[in-house]
């Protein structure tokens, strides 16, 4: 049977080949022409209701040209990227949005474990789930080696 | 009207409360100089009048017999201020090209309607008028909803931001996919279905809109092996996935056990049918707003009463009065796909759900400028027929808050349900980077689909297997204003 | 997908075997840009001489590339040294502007700076400050103004080393991204790349900015009295003739700027003149654009 290869599949491109950095150009551009202030953020855990990562930088608000984002991209991978999850956000202020625009995974940990399901069994066959992330079995800093 | 009295102004005073039979007209249904109050609701009728009944008449009749009139005069009329709760049409024009067919513009008092109920405002508008003899038939087109009406009701439970914020799920259009055969699966098999789709990529799968609980799979049966799917395949992915449950039942009683127990397994959502019935729908959306769930409704039966162009109701009303009630997600059309619908009028539909305002816009079938009060963002589902071939030209109509329903596009996949919905995905998200990148998506369609699928083989497979398959069918209910006119049939 | 950018084509491509080298020049508009340099800078021809030359240079190697022909990313790093008032930052500014015509950088902004936007008084404040300045002229061009102030060779914990080991790595790096113009006095810019020779290796352009001479900078007296719409009288005239070469001699002079400053001076005497006049109630437009001798004699260079 065919199989998606990735666990871990947020974001706006997480089904195609990773993006190259033109690629992310690309999109970066695109924000900033629709006015969105994009943002850097990383995480170590990718369960699907970490919402906050942490921020790489505040949002950038003012800039104009695709490459300052990608420099503080390039500056996340550097100290984040060999185990981190980094990922570029777009936010939209417009009334009726006021909220995230784009986002998509630009970094990958070079290993990545996945999420375990664990079941609680009820009465009546009812069964309570939680969804686990491997990684932070580990504290931080000792996740992803 | 029979029995007409000759009179052409409107009476007042004695001789209008005189026992007897008038003609609408001369009731006060008809006034020309009337201008709507900003707090008035105004709806517009397409009435084809009996042979011999003046287009004038047939609109006044219209006014009277949605709003205070009888066949008869009344004389209790005059314990009430009569001329407030008398509806009064107002204008009358030709419609375009259908030379037996009226545009009549009728305005109510917003006393009419009780607060926050839409079963109160559709009793009168919708009421006993639509079999009324002096109209050979007669269809609700657009209604403006006065912003003082429109606070009184909830709107949707989540709204299209918080709904995107909860499922962290920004920048595209979510997919989804309705689980097929539509009867007869167990609850075992029918999971199997649902953990596929999800784990291949879905955001969403979808109860049918009659998989209720059936002697084939109970409801309970349902929930428990598709929240099992779910969460396993959230798991799988680390995304937020959903499977809409359907929670209609017989009885409200019943619906509000299914979507308890949705909630006690940790469902993001729930579904409902359309042919619930306003009341239920409201019922449901509190429930919903209360307990965090999005309310998906299918718009089962519409067609019934909206696809005709002269008689019943245009689909538009319905999407108003449905972001009113409160719902989350609402089948408004695909454009390509197998069900009725006009790119134009599926544009005016995907308006009315989405924008906080809308203008008039003839050619979309907007009849009125609509402010929307800040009620939420409705996400317009498209479903039926659409497959990946066609992703640039979905993108390009439908826009990004939509979310687009690939059931037999997933699961009718030669290699499998999970490749299927893999092949979506792809095929979605080159569109999604192909338009923000800046290609004119629209016309190299066809040449992203085949790049992207040279790293995506159930791509290429999907492309192969469907990749000449439209539905080309003139399309029944059109615009009646340019660019596109369409006489009626 | 790996690759949608649409210029990247698969395979082999095939390149065109002409290239309209005169028609590329018009579109470019780049005439129009040095026709403006040369309204609003007097005199300056060596420089505008080497801004032809970089110029013709950017368009050959656009030429070659159409073709195919392996040039490399070139470097566009400068370094302007001159004299203060000497025109370097409005050279600056149309350079922007043609390397944006050309397609060399996209946006074409210019962003100057000294070294207080750059290096930060506590630790750890250096690299964000140099990195929010480095972004804001991502796609233009950073105009570092008296750039050896950066390197402070006599304190030893300056955080300054910070800011150039950042900047010198987006020269390297980001070279499609951002063209960085270094300037200041020729003397000490000499020192400062003597002691950082990586930024000397990755400047490809060095312009150096003369001293104006008398006669050029009465002609640009001239142009800002017009431009401001006064008038000086031929004993005005006479008198900023004798002004110029005293202030040339004196401390802190600054060229043109120092041209500006006396002008602004003069006005201000003029403003007075007329407000301490009698008859002020009927100010005619000559009255309102004149500047008179008195109005410069009263300049301090003609005191000692």
């Amino acid at each position: 049977m065919h199989e998606n290869p990735r666990n871990m599949t947020q974001g706006q491109f997480s089904f195609l080949p990773p993006l190259t950095d033109d690629q992310i150009k690309a999109q970066i551009a695109y924000a900033i022409k629709q006015g969105f202030a994009v943002s850097v953020e990383f995480t170590d855990d990718p369960h699907p209701r970490n919402t906050y990562w942490e921020m790489w930088c505040q949002p950038m608000f003012d800039t104009k040209d695709p490459a300052a984002v990608m420099l503080e991209v390039n500056e996340c991978r550097k100290t984040w990227g060999a185990n981190h999850y980094i990922k570029v956000q777009a936010f939209d202020n417009a009334r009726w949005r006021e909220s995230v625009a784009m986002s998509f995974i630009v970094n990958r940990p070079k290993y990545e474990p996945g999420l375990a399901l664990a079941r609680q069994e009820g009465p009546g066959r009812s069964i309570h789930y939680t969804v686990h992330s491997y990684a932070t079995d580990k504290p931080r800093g000792e996740r992803y080696k | 009207m029979a029995t007409p009295t000759g009179a052409k102004k409107e009476l007042k005073g004695a001789d209008r409360y005189k026992a007897g039979v008038l003609e609408y007209k001369v009731m006060g249904y008809w006034q020309p100089d009337y201008v709507p109050k900003d707090t008035d609701v105004i709806a517009l009728f397409r009435i084809t009048p009996q042979p011999g009944v003046e287009a004038d008449e047939a609109a006044a009749a219209v006014a009277g017999e949605s709003s205070t009139a009888t066949w008869t005069v009344v004389w209790t009329d005059r314990l009430t201020a009569a001329d407030l709760y008398r509806a009064k049409a107002y204008r009358v024009d030709k419609v375009p090209n259908s030379p037996d067919q009226y545009f009549a513009y009728i305005a109510y008092d917003m006393d009419l309607f009780e607060p926050d109920s839409i079963a109160n405002l559709t009793a009168s508008i919708i009421g006993n008028v639509f079999g009324f003899k002096a109209v050979k038939a007669l269809r609700l087109e657009d209604m403006r909803i006065p912003v003082a009406y429109l606070k009184t009701f909830q709107g949707p439970p989540t709204g299209v931001m918080v709904e995107r914020e909860r499922l962290d799920k920004y920048g595209r259009p979510l997919l989804g996919a309705t689980t097929k055969p539509k009867l007869g699966l167990s609850g075992r098999n029918y999971g199997r279905v649902v953990y596929e789709a999800l784990k291949g990529g879905l955001d969403f799968t979808k109860d049918d809109e009659n998989i209720n609980s059936q002697p084939f799979m109970h409801w309970r049966d349902r929930f428990l092996y598709c929240m099992e799917a779910v969460n396993r395949a959230s798991a799988a992915t680390a995304e937020v996935k959903g499977h809409y449950l359907n929670v209609t039942a017989g009885t409200v009683e019943q619906m509000y056990e299914r979507a308890e127990f949705a909630k006690e397994l940790g469902s993001v959502i729930i579904m409902i049918d359309l042919v619930l019935g306003y009341t239920a729908i409201q019922s449901i959306s509190k429930w919903a707003r209360k307990n965090d769930m999005i309310l998906h409704l299918h718009r089962a039966g519409n067609s019934t009463y909206s696809r005709q162009k002269n008689h019943g109701m245009n689909f538009r009303v319905i999407c108003k009065w449905m972001r009113m009630a409160g719902v989350d997600h609402i089948h408004a059309g695909t454009v390509v796909g197998k069900l009725e619908g006009d790119p134009l009028m599926v544009k005016g539909f995907y308006d009315t759900l989405l924008q906080p305002h809308t203008p008039v816009a003839p050619e979309l079938g907007l009849f009125f400028k609509q402010e929307w009060a800040s009620l939420g963002k409705c996400m317009p589902v498209a479903s039926g027929g659409i497959h990946l071939g066609q992703m640039h030209q979905l993108l390009h109509y439908l826009g990004e808050d939509v979310i687009l329903q690939f059931g037999g596009g997933t699961i009718g996949h030669p290699d499998g349900i999970q490749a299927g919905a893999e092949a979506n995905r792809v095929a979605l998200e080159s569109m999604v980077q192909a338009r923000n990148e800046g290609v004119d998506y629209l016309a190299k369609g066809p040449e992203i689909l085949a790049k992207a699928a040279k790293s995506c083989k159930p791509l290429q497979h999907g492309l192969d297997t469907w990749k000449n398959i439209s539905f080309n069918y003139e399309s029944t209910d059109t615009p009646d204003f340019t660019p596109q006119v369409t006489p009626a049939r | 997908m790996t690759d949608q950018s649409p210029e990247k084509s698969e395979g082999a491509q095939a390149f065109p075997d002409s290239f309209d080298l005169e028609g590329e020049f018009a579109r470019s508009n780049v005439q129009a840009v040095l026709e403006k340099l040369d309204r609003e800078l007097v005199g300056l021809a060596p420089v505008k001489q080497r801004i032809r030359e970089i110029a013709a240079l950017l368009l050959v190697d656009k030429a070659r590339r159409s073709m195919g022909l392996e040039t490399g990313a070139p470097t566009l790093h400068m370094s302007f040294t001159g004299n203060p008032g000497t025109g370097k930052t409005t050279v600056a500014l149309r350079m922007a502007e043609i390397l944006k015509n050309l397609g060399y950088v996209r946006q074409g902004h210019l962003i100057s700076v000294t070294r207080d936007d750059l290096v930060g008084q506590y630790i750890g404040h250096t690299a964000p400050k140099t990195r929010e300045v480095i972004k804001k002229a991502m796609g233009g061009v950073l105009f570092i103004d008296e750039a050896y102030y950066l390197y402070k060779p006599e304190n030893e914990r300056d955080y300054g080393a910070e800011a150039i080991e950042i900047l010198l790595q987006v020269m390297e790096n980001q070279r499609d991204d951002l063209v960085v113009i270094l300037a200041g006095y020729a003397n000490r810019m000499e020192v400062f790349f003597q002691s950082n020779p990586g930024f000397r290796s990755r400047i490809a352009h060095h312009i150096d900015f003369p001293d104006y001479s008398e006669k050029e900078l009465m002609s640009i007296a001239q142009l800002m009295v017009d431009a401001q719409h006064y008038v000086l009288t031929p004993e005005a005239q006479k008198v900023l003739r004798d002004y110029i070469p005293r202030r040339m001699k004196m401390p802190h002079f600054a060229n043109a700027r120092s041209m500006r400053n006396a002008l602004d001076r003069a006005k201000l005497r003029q403003a007075n003149r007329l407000f301490g006049r009698k008859d002020r109630t009927n100010l005619t437009r000559h009255d309102l654009t004149t500047i008179e001798a008195e109005d410069l004699l009263q300049s301090r260079v003609f005191q000692v």
